[in-house]
């Protein structure tokens, strides 16, 4: 037996994972420019009406799970605009930024893209990542999580507009958030 | 003033000296020293819990911490507040394992024993068929601590039942420095209570508390992009060099001549700089957020001496209160773990511009992320690790700076050193710490850390 894929078909998925291809090479650019410390390159990726978030979350009975992550407006780890972010990373550019200086270890793994939507100028995409630092003899840190973009589409292939960092712990099992997600 | 109780072991003598300004080291990570800690301050003192703000409506419940325990802070349906043991009274499981929430009863996952919001037994399973009704449930509700109390709103409980009252605990000192939060309107809890574990013993992140030498290096890199204001002067460098060799040049900050510190009863002090050497510093562009700090209520409240005041309070053992209306409290989990809390306070009248604004500022400042306290962990967990060599453990910490200067002025019941950046409030702290190690009674403990006339 065979079957006949229609055309249009066809064209739709190869239009998907054109796109999933490039979605994730973005992030694989942007996790190997992390890795490399390359701050400078890695704040041209965001807009200038950029939001970086990352809410606490609060460990909550199932019937009151939506109140589990805070929200804008509330406590955060991160709630920053364009100039927040760019002073973290001249911060670790000025050499005495001692959290980060030796320099951290880390490797960004990226996995679970999934494109939620697309309206053409801009489209949400949602990512899982395990962050692995270590640093100075034995200190090992390690932040799993769900990251939820709105990637906007540019001259260049994508900025991001909108970038929220939901982490799985509750009480955070490291001594600072000196790195990007 | 080193003299100890009978039964206070031999591991406490020699540990603080007064006169030197040298602490010996094994008190950051010896395990008895710790036991002794949990027994002797966090058995008896009395401890910050929360903010009656947080648990607004009856079943309204928070779990902090007291020590090595933990209680479950919980709104009455009269209104009231409570703290109950996390514990089932039959088989010790947790009665509740969410952080925060609301319920209606506590029940017990292992075997169903079910407790009202007063902690009383209200609902066993098989009473009839098991227990035979013979059980008296009468004799089994949660354990509470032996006080509670709210002092304008910040809730707080000690295990003893001899504890003086919270207020007189708290001494002027302790009440002034939570009416530095209180006296901004009607204060609320900022939803959100950050929380991350470091690797230090606990007493490290209490006694950077008052450590306004550290900034101009621990935070270079904030000074570096203007998060710390600074000015173009630089203090001497004293010898020091940087890894290459060139002379290092240490910014001065403006608030580094203009220091006031206020040692208290029980352990409390403020140390920091004067709350017009912050305004200096902080600039025009900051007077609307200090504006709070003058009005005629406000300057009545705290007396000529505490409108002084602009640096950092402490509520002893283990409760910072930040400029920037926030309360940190740093709770001891083993010698060598630390777990920070941070609750951020807003007022609940403010217009959604200074609120945006403050909240900003709370989070960009302390917390894991802030851009000043990501580098103050590592100084601490690396402190705390070296404690643990066989030989750096016997070499003292130094806090000699400006010892033998500190001179108490008494006023108005307050005890106050005017000084440029100095160690009185760490040694103070260190002091009264072993007051309270030695398990001495609370008229002894309030005899032997009540000032004297030099520091």
């Amino acid at each position: 037996m065979t079957i006949e894929l229609e055309r249009g078909a066809d064209q739709t998925l190869l239009t998907q994972m054109l796109l999933q291809h490039q979605v994730e090479r973005f992030y694989y650019d942007e996790a190997a420019l992390l890795d490399a410390h390359r701050y400078d390159e890695w704040i041209t990726l965001f807009t200038e009406d950029t939001h970086y978030f990352m809410p606490l979350r609060r460990t909550m009975p199932r019937r009151q799970l939506h109140k589990e992550f805070t929200q804008p407006g509330e406590m955060a780890f991160f709630d920053d605009d364009h100039l927040m972010l760019s002073l973290r990373v001249q911060k670790l550019s000025t050499g005495t930024a001692w959290a980060e200086d030796p320099p951290s270890r880390t490797r960004h793994l990226v996995t679970n893209v999934r494109i939620l939507s697309d309206d053409g100028a801009e489209l949400v995409s949602e990512s899982h990542f395990l962050l692995h630092r270590t640093r100075l003899r034995d200190d090992l840190d390690q932040w799993v999580g769900r990251r939820e973009d709105t990637l906007r589409r540019d001259a260049d292939g994508f900025k991001i507009a909108r970038r929220h960092v939901f982490l799985d712990q509750t009480v955070l099992h490291s001594q600072n958030l000196s790195n990007f997600f | 003033m080193t003299s100890t109780s009978p039964d206070a072991p031999d591991v406490l003598d020699g540990l603080i000296d007064l006169e030197r300004g040298e602490i010996d080291r094994r008190i950051f990570s010896d395990e008895q020293i710790f036991e002794l800690e949990m027994k002797h301050i966090f058995g008896r003192a009395w401890l910050f819990l929360c903010h009656e703000s947080q648990i607004p409506k009856k079943g309204d419940f928070f779990e902090a911490p007291m020590g090595r325990d933990n209680v479950l802070v919980v709104r009455q349906r009269d209104g009231g507040i409570k703290a109950l043991l996390n514990t089932c009274t039959h088989r010790g499981n947790a009665v509740c394992r969410a952080e925060e929430g609301n319920v209606k009863n506590f029940m017990c996952t292992y075997h169903g024993w079910t407790f009202g919001l007063d902690g009383e037994l209200v609902g066993v399973p098989g009473m009839s068929s098991f227990y035979r009704d013979e059980l008296d449930k009468a004799q089994h509700p949660l354990r509470q601590p032996a006080q509670l109390a709210s002092y304008r709103g910040f809730v707080f409980a000690t295990f003893d039942p001899d504890a003086p009252p919270l207020e007189d605990f708290l001494g002027r000192t302790g009440r002034l420095s939570l009416d530095l939060i209180a006296e901004r309107g009607d204060m609320e809890v900022v939803p959100g209570i950050q929380k991350f574990v470091l690797n230090c013993n606990w007493k490290f992140t209490v006694d950077n508390v008052f450590d306004f030498y550290h900034p101009q290096i621990t935070h270079m890199s904030a000074i570096a992009v203007g998060a710390i204001p600074v000015s173009t002067d630089a203090i001497d460098d004293g010898g020091a060099k940087n890894e290459e060799g060139a002379d290092l040049s240490v910014p001065q900050l403006p608030t580094d001549a203009e220091n006031v510190v206020m040692i208290a009863q029980y352990g409390h002090a403020i140390s920091g700089p004067s709350q017009h050497a912050v305004e200096k510093t902080a600039g025009e562009a900051y007077r609307d957020v200090f504006a709070w700090r003058h009005t005629p209520e406000a300057e009545v409240a705290f007396g000529p001496e505490g409108n002084a005041v602009g640096g950092h309070p402490h509520i002893f053992p283990t409760s910072w209160i930040t400029v920037d209306c926030q309360l940190s409290l740093r709770i001891p989990r083993s010698p060598g773990v630390t777990e920070v809390w941070w609750f951020s306070f807003r007022d609940k009248k403010a217009g959604p511009a200074e609120r945006a604004a403050q909240l900003a500022r709370q989070i960009h400042s302390f917390g894991p992320a802030g851009l000043l306290e990501q580098e103050d962990g590592e100084n601490w967990s690396q402190s705390t690790l070296q404690t643990r060599g066989g030989q750096a453990r016997r070499v003292p910490q130094a806090l000699k700076m400006g010892l033998g200067h500190g001179k108490v002025r008494a006023c108005d019941g307050l005890h106050i050193i005017e000084s440029p950046v100095n160690e009185y409030a760490q040694l103070w702290t260190y002091h009264a710490w072993r007051e309270w190690l030695t398990g001495s009674s609370w008229d002894e403990l309030r005899e032997r850390t009540t000032p004297g006339d030099l520091l």
